[in-house]
């Protein structure tokens, strides 16, 4: 029933492949030190909330709000900052937002047996539509603090600190997800429950409750990217991340999850939007037009999606 | 299944090849910067790249480019109008290393961290089109908007021989550019005593159809007897103008009254080729292209460049917009440089 803990070998061979690629056919910049230490902070955002993202997909559903929640939570911030809240706080307050839009979400689709497809799509223009309201359809200046350092470029004396904060809390959120779904009794039942719904309902697991448990968490990751991405803006923006739930759920296909659930892995995940992020840093610093990137990116995206097909074909045939 | 995966890697090293074979057709690039070995690469970016306005600002950059030698290479957010894509191009273009980059940001406030990037790793930046708070910029290089209101107001003053009642529909609240020209032109209306302002607080908002609705809204009380009593009328930018025009060419009232707006369309012109509007105050984004990139290779050859860069406002009406000149500011000839 759960997928082979190799999963992720196939995304990291990718990775390697595409990384190489451009480091023998792109500038030589590429392959230097500040070039990985910026391909890490642009994955940051995608990375933290496709990790949400893995759980909702293990779990058999999918959560399209990601991108506005991002939104809400950089205005959120962005407001909170203005009123002279402490950095901690107003950071509090964005993921908190976001968490109540995951149990939104989790609420619906568990109470009213909407599937997540509709309720996600909806909520994400509500949740957009908030964010505007809450902006007043502007974005929101907001007085420099700490957090704008979370996702910044090294300054030369930070160099020991190797990455910005923003991309170790990625990393330690990645392994905190790794830990929820290995070891603990929800990570079971979110395979559980996206494997096979109905047997995990028989033999006794509250799918209702696994379900809102999973949104609520997606969301609060989503917060937690919304963070990070008000750290790059240093301004609240109600338009931002606008087609990034896309870019999430590329990421976690790509890094082998499967859309019909019970199958994902974190460090697929992360690998997946680090690939997005060397083929657009990539394609950027050879200098190539933005539609010959947006071509190869997306070639990418539907081969992944095509594979992940064939290979439960042929799982379901073994 | 791990055999699948390979596949994937394989299969993306061939689009990527592909792609890679198209590098040479991309127009942003200067001619021949293979067979001379430009000086310098200077990276354009512009707030989007499908707009009339960022075609003309991108002819400009290639045409400085043939001028100084500097390859050129422009390259807008992958989302049009999107912060988060514009700041990534700029680390993109400091990993790289370019020589300079000409950007016009999409915020202010939201590319700072971006520019201070660049220039601590030594890499000079020219801001056009939109100016950004700070001072790490080399150079602002943009349209004097205080400049182009006051070249409005003179020309209603002009038309209404010095008396008269007029309005000005604003565009937005917190538009830098278009309180300038707001301001500019109110400041040259107050230097004649005959002329007053019936209103002045109204906002078109960001679209056409906000511009519609509160023309709308402007001109009711001002209507008596199928006339307005109402002598002439300034709107601060292009969406604001042409709701005004629909507004008035809705109730019959287009060439009543004396309209001067800002910018220009192919509507707009049309609307000026008929009388309905007396005057545009253009920009030249060209110029501003060609400027951005002549002022950041003049700062890398070491000459001293000035902190603002004027680009200048052309009034345009319907006696002076067949002459080449202002020809080529309503209808650049793209294709000399983008082919």
């Amino acid at each position: 029933m759960r997928s082979a803990g190799l999963g992720w070998l196939g995304p990291v061979a990718g990775l390697a492949g595409v990384y190489l690629l451009f480091a023998l056919i792109g500038p030589e910049s590429f392959h230097s030190a500040r070039s990985v230490e910026q391909i890490l902070r642009q994955t940051a955002i995608v990375g933290v909330a496709a990790l949400g993202m893995t759980l909702v997909i293990i779990s058999g559903g999918i959560d399209l709000s990601v991108g506005s929640v991002i939104a809400l939570t950089t205005v959120i911030v962005a407001a909170m900052l203005g009123r002279d809240a402490p950095p901690l706080v107003a950071a509090a307050a964005g993921i908190a937002a976001a968490g109540l839009c995951g149990l939104l979400n989790g609420v619906l689709i568990a109470g009213l047996r909407v599937v997540p497809f509709i309720v996600t799509l909806g909520t994400l223009l509500v949740v957009r539509g908030a964010a505007k309201g809450l902006a007043g359809e502007q974005k929101i200046d907001a007085p420099l603090t700490w957090l704008a350092d979370l996702l910044a470029a090294l300054r030369p004396d930070q160099k020991w600190m190797l990455a910005p904060a923003g991309v170790w809390l990625m990393v330690a959120l990645a392994l905190a997800v790794s830990l929820l779904l290995r070891r603990t009794r929800l990570g079971r039942h979110i395979f559980a429950v996206g494997s096979n719904e109905q047997a995990a309902h028989l033999s006794g697991v509250p799918v209702a409750r696994v379900k809102m448990a999973v949104y609520a968490l997606a969301a609060l990751f989503a917060g937690a990217a919304g963070v990070l991405q008000f750290s790059r803006l240093t301004v609240g923006d109600p338009t931002v991340a606008m087609g990034l739930e896309l870019d999430v759920i590329a990421a976690v296909v790509i890094g082998g999850g499967s859309l019909s659930g019970g199958e994902g892995s974190v460090l697929g995940s992360i690998v997946g939007a680090l690939i997005m992020t060397v083929i657009r840093s990539g394609c950027s610093q050879m200098g190539l037009p933005n539609w010959v990137q947006e071509i190869v990116t997306g070639g990418i995206i539907v081969l992944a999606v095509a594979l992940d097909r064939l290979r439960q074909r042929r799982a379901a045939r073994a | 299944m791990t055999q699948a995966k390979w596949f994937v890697a394989l299969a993306v090293a061939a689009a990527l090849g592909a792609g890679c074979g198209s590098r040479e057709g991309s127009g942003g690039k200067a001619e021949g910067p293979e067979s001379k070995a430009a000086k310098y690469t200077v990276a354009v970016i512009p707030k989007g790249t499908t707009h009339e306005f960022w075609k003309s600002v991108h002819a400009g950059a290639v045409k400085a480019s043939r001028e100084t030698g500097a390859e050129v290479i422009w390259k807008g957010p992958l989302k049009e109008d999107d912060r988060e894509a514009q700041i990534a191009v700029v680390e993109n273009f400091v990993t790289r290393g370019v020589s300079g980059i000409v950007l016009a940001p999409l915020d202010d406030k939201a590319l700072r961290p971006a520019v201070s990037n660049a220039v601590r790793s030594d890499i000079p930046v020219v801001i056009i089109d939109s100016d950004l708070q700070g001072d790490e910029h080399v150079s602002f290089v943009a349209t004097d908007n205080y400049k182009g209101g006051q070249m409005a107001g003179r020309e209603m003053a002009r038309l209404l021989n010095g008396k008269g009642r007029v309005v000005v529909l604003r565009y937005q609240e917190g538009s830098a550019s278009t309180t300038n020209r707001e301001k500019g032109f109110l400041d040259e209306i107050a230097r004649h005593p005959g002329i007053r302002v019936v209103s002045a607080n109204q906002y078109g908002g960001a679209t056409t159809e906000s511009a519609y609705r509160a023309s709308e809204n402007l001109l009711a009380p001002l209507k008596k007897g199928g006339r307005l009593d109402l002598d002439g009328i300034f709107c601060p930018n292009e969406s604001t103008t042409f709701g005004m025009l629909r507004a008035l060419q809705d109730s019959k009232l287009a060439g009543t009254v004396r309209f001067i707006g800002f910018d220009s369309s192919e509507k707009l012109v049309q609307a000026l080729e008929a009388g309905q509007i007396d005057a545009l105050v253009l920009q030249d984004p060209f110029k501003m292209g060609y400027l951005g990139v002549r002022t950041l290779v003049d700062h890398l050859n070491g000459k001293k460049v000035p902190r603002r860069v004027d680009t200048g406002v052309t009034l345009v009406t319907r006696k002076n917009m067949s002459s080449p000149e202002i020809q080529q500011l309503l209808k650049p000839d793209l294709e000399r440089w983008l082919k």
